[in-house]
C-alpha cells in the first residue's frame, strides 16, 4: 500500500492520482442526478424561513489550552453551522 | 379445560378488602386537600365560538350550500351568490402579538388534545330534512345530503381535537398547480423511471388539507462547548514534501440568546412527521413556510371540493419537537458571534428553557401530485404550495440511465486524466 502511494505521488508528469477523476467524476454524477431527481435532502429551513425576534446574544470565552503544533487545519467535530445535530442535552 | 376446571381447586372467593393506601387523613387535611386548587394544567383557550350548532351557514340567507371560490379567496354561497370571508385568526384572536409575554402552555381549542377512541366514521343526521349521513371524518370534515343537498360538516360531532382553530384558504387554481407539476416534472424527464414517464398525468392532482400546528414561542437557549484560534502557521519541509502546521489557542466557549418565534408551522399528522430515507416524507415539508397570517377563522366551507386529513398528533407529542427546533434556531441565533474562533467551534452541550408556547391548529393547503413505485413500494409526491406556488417532489429514477449517464462521464474524465499523463511523462 504504501509502497503504491509512493507510485501515485511521485513522477516528473502529472501525478497518477489523477486516474482517481473517471470514478470520482462518476459517483459525483450519479449522486447529483438522484439528488435532483429525489430531493432526499430537501427539507424546510425553519431556522431562517421563521419570524424570530432575538435579544443580544450573550456569553464569554475563557481560554483553556493550547497546541503548539498539529496538522489538523481545523476543530475537531466542528458543529457550529450543523444547527440541528443535537449534542448532550445540559438540565 | 374450561373455566370452571381452572378454578376448581381455587379457596372460595374471599369479600374483598379495601386497599391500603397510608394512614387515614385527619379531619384537617382531608378539609385542606378539599380546598386545594387543581393542578395547573395547559390553558385553553376557545377562539371559535361560531361552531355552537355545528353548522356554518350563508350568513344572508342561512343556506349552508357555500364553497370556495379560489380566484378571490372568498367564500361563495350558491344559493344567494352572496360573497363574503371569515376573518383573519391573526388580527381577531391577537396571534401575533404578546409571544414575549407568553406564560406556560397556551392551547386554542382546536389544538387540544385527541379524544382517545374517537371514531373515524361519524353518522349525522341532516338538519335539512332529517336523513342520516355517514362522514369518514379521516379524508372529509364534510358531506352532502344525498337528498336535499343541505351541507352538513362535523363541527359539533367530531371529538376535542378533529375541528382546527383556523383554516388557510387555497389561492392557487387547479390549472396553476397542474402546471406547476408539469414544469416540475418537465425538468426531470431524461432520467425518470420509463414507467413513471409513461404514467405521468398531472391533472390527477388533488388539492388537500393538511393538519398543522402552528406555535408561537419564547425561549431561552445556551450552549457550551470549546473554540479554537489559529494562533500560527508554519510549513516545514520533509524530503521532497512540505508538511504545514498550526499552533492554536483552546477556548472554553459558552453563549445564550433569548428569542421568540412566530408561526413555527409543524406536522400535525404523524404520517409525514418522521423523516427517513424509506419515505419522501420531507417532500411536503419543504413546501414550507405558508403566509399563515392570512389563516381565517374555522369554517367548513372551505373544505368543500377538497379532501382534508384529520390531525393525530397532540400537543405533547410536538413538545419535544418543539424543543429541537427552538435550540436549532437558537444555534442558527448565535452562530454569528463566533467569528474569531477561526478553527471552529464544537457545541458540546445545550439547554432551553421554553418560557411560553401558544398553540394553534390549522389547516393549510396543498396540491399533491402522488405516484406509487410498485417496484420500490414508495409513495414519490410532487407537492405544491398552495398559497405560494412553491413546488417539490419526488420523481421515481431509472436506475440504468443513471448508471449509463455516470459511467459515460466517468469514462469521459478518464481518458481525459489518461491523456494528461501521457502528455506529461
Amino acid at each position: 500500500m504504501s509502497a503504491l502511494v509512493t507510485v501515485l505521488a511521485s513522477g516528473d508528469g502529472a501525478p497518477l492520482w489523477i486516474l482517481a477523476a473517471g470514478p470520482a467524476g462518476a459517483l459525483g454524477t450519479y449522486w447529483a442526478i438522484y439528488r435532483y431527481y429525489r430531493n432526499t435532502d430537501k427539507s424546510h429551513a425553519f431556522e431562517r424561513d421563521t419570524l424570530i425576534e432575538a435579544q443580544p446574544v450573550q456569553g464569554h470565552e475563557e481560554k483553556v489550552d493550547h497546541i503548539s503544533r498539529t496538522r489538523d487545519p481545523d476543530i475537531d467535530g466542528d458543529n457550529s453551522a450543523k444547527y440541528r445535530e443535537r449534542v448532550r442535552r445540559l438540565r | 379445560m374450561t373455566q370452571d376446571d381452572q378454578h376448581s381447586d381455587a379457596p372460595a372467593a374471599e369479600p374483598r378488602k379495601p386497599v391500603f393506601d397510608g394512614p387515614p387523613l385527619s379531619l384537617e387535611e382531608e378539609l385542606a386537600a378539599a380546598r386545594a386548587e387543581p393542578e395547573a394544567g395547559p390553558t385553553i383557550e376557545t377562539i371559535n365560538d361560531s361552531l355552537a350548532d355545528g353548522v356554518n351557514r350563508c350568513p344572508k340567507c342561512g343556506s349552508t350550500d357555500v364553497q370556495l371560490r379560489a380566484s378571490t379567496g372568498m367564500l361563495v354561497c350558491l344559493f344567494c351568490r352572496h360573497q363574503w370571508q371569515e376573518e383573519r385568526v391573526e388580527e381577531e384572536f391577537g396571534l401575533g402579538v404578546g409571544i414575549d409575554e407568553l406564560e406556560g402552555t397556551v392551547i386554542a381549542s382546536g389544538a387540544q388534545e385527541i379524544a382517545e377512541g374517537a371514531d373515524d366514521i361519524v353518522t349525522l343526521t341532516c338538519g335539512g330534512c332529517g336523513a342520516e349521513v355517514v362522514v369518514d371524518t379521516a379524508h372529509a370534515m364534510n358531506a352532502r345530503c344525498h337528498w336535499c343537498r343541505h351541507t352538513l360538516n362535523v363541527n359539533q360531532r367530531t371529538p376535542n381535537g378533529a375541528v382546527p382553530d383556523a383554516v388557510l384558504p387555497f389561492k392557487l387554481t387547479r390549472d396553476e398547480a397542474v402546471e406547476k407539476i408539469r414544469e416540475f416534472a418537465g425538468k426531470r424527464r431524461l432520467f425518470a423511471h420509463p414507467r413513471f414517464r409513461k404514467e405521468f398525468v398531472p391533472e390527477n392532482v388533488l388539492g388537500v388539507y393538511l393538519p398543522y400546528l402552528v406555535v408561537d414561542a419564547r425561549a431561552e437557549a445556551s450552549y457550551t462547548g470549546r473554540g479554537e484560534v489559529q494562533t500560527r502557521r508554519w510549513t516545514e519541509k520533509s524530503g521532497d514534501n512540505s508538511v504545514t502546521y498550526y499552533a492554536a489557542d483552546v477556548y472554553q466557549v459558552d453563549r445564550s440568546v433569548s428569542f421568540t418565534v412566530d408561526d413555527l408551522t409543524m406536522e400535525g399528522a404523524a404520517d409525514r412527521a418522521q423523516f427517513d430515507s424509506s419515505t419522501t416524507n420531507n417532500i411536503v415539508n419543504t413546501i414550507l413556510p405558508f403566509d399563515t397570517k392570512n389563516a381565517v377563522r374555522w369554517n367548513s366551507s372551505y373544505l368543500v371540493g377538497f379532501t382534508s386529513e384529520k390531525r393525530d398528533l397532540d400537543v405533547a407529542d410536538l413538545s419535544p419537537k418543539l424543543e429541537d427546533q427552538l435550540l436549532s434556531i437558537g444555534r442558527s441565533q448565535v452562530h454569528g458571534s463566533l467569528d474569531r474562533f477561526d478553527r471552529g467551534v464544537r457545541w458540546e452541550g445545550e439547554k432551553v428553557d421554553v418560557g411560553g408556547s401558544r398553540w394553534v391548529s390549522m389547516y393549510l393547503p396543498v396540491w399533491i401530485y402522488s405516484y406509487y413505485q410498485e417496484n420500490t413500494k414508495m409513495l414519490h409526491y410532487i407537492a405544491v404550495n398552495a398559497r405560494t406556488g412553491e413546488t417539490m417532489g419526488s420523481v421515481p429514477v431509472s436506475q440504468w440511465r443513471l448508471i449509463l449517464a455516470a459511467l459515460t462521464v466517468g469514462t469521459f474524465l478518464e481518458g481525459i486524466a489518461g491523456a494528461i499523463l501521457v502528455g506529461t511523462a
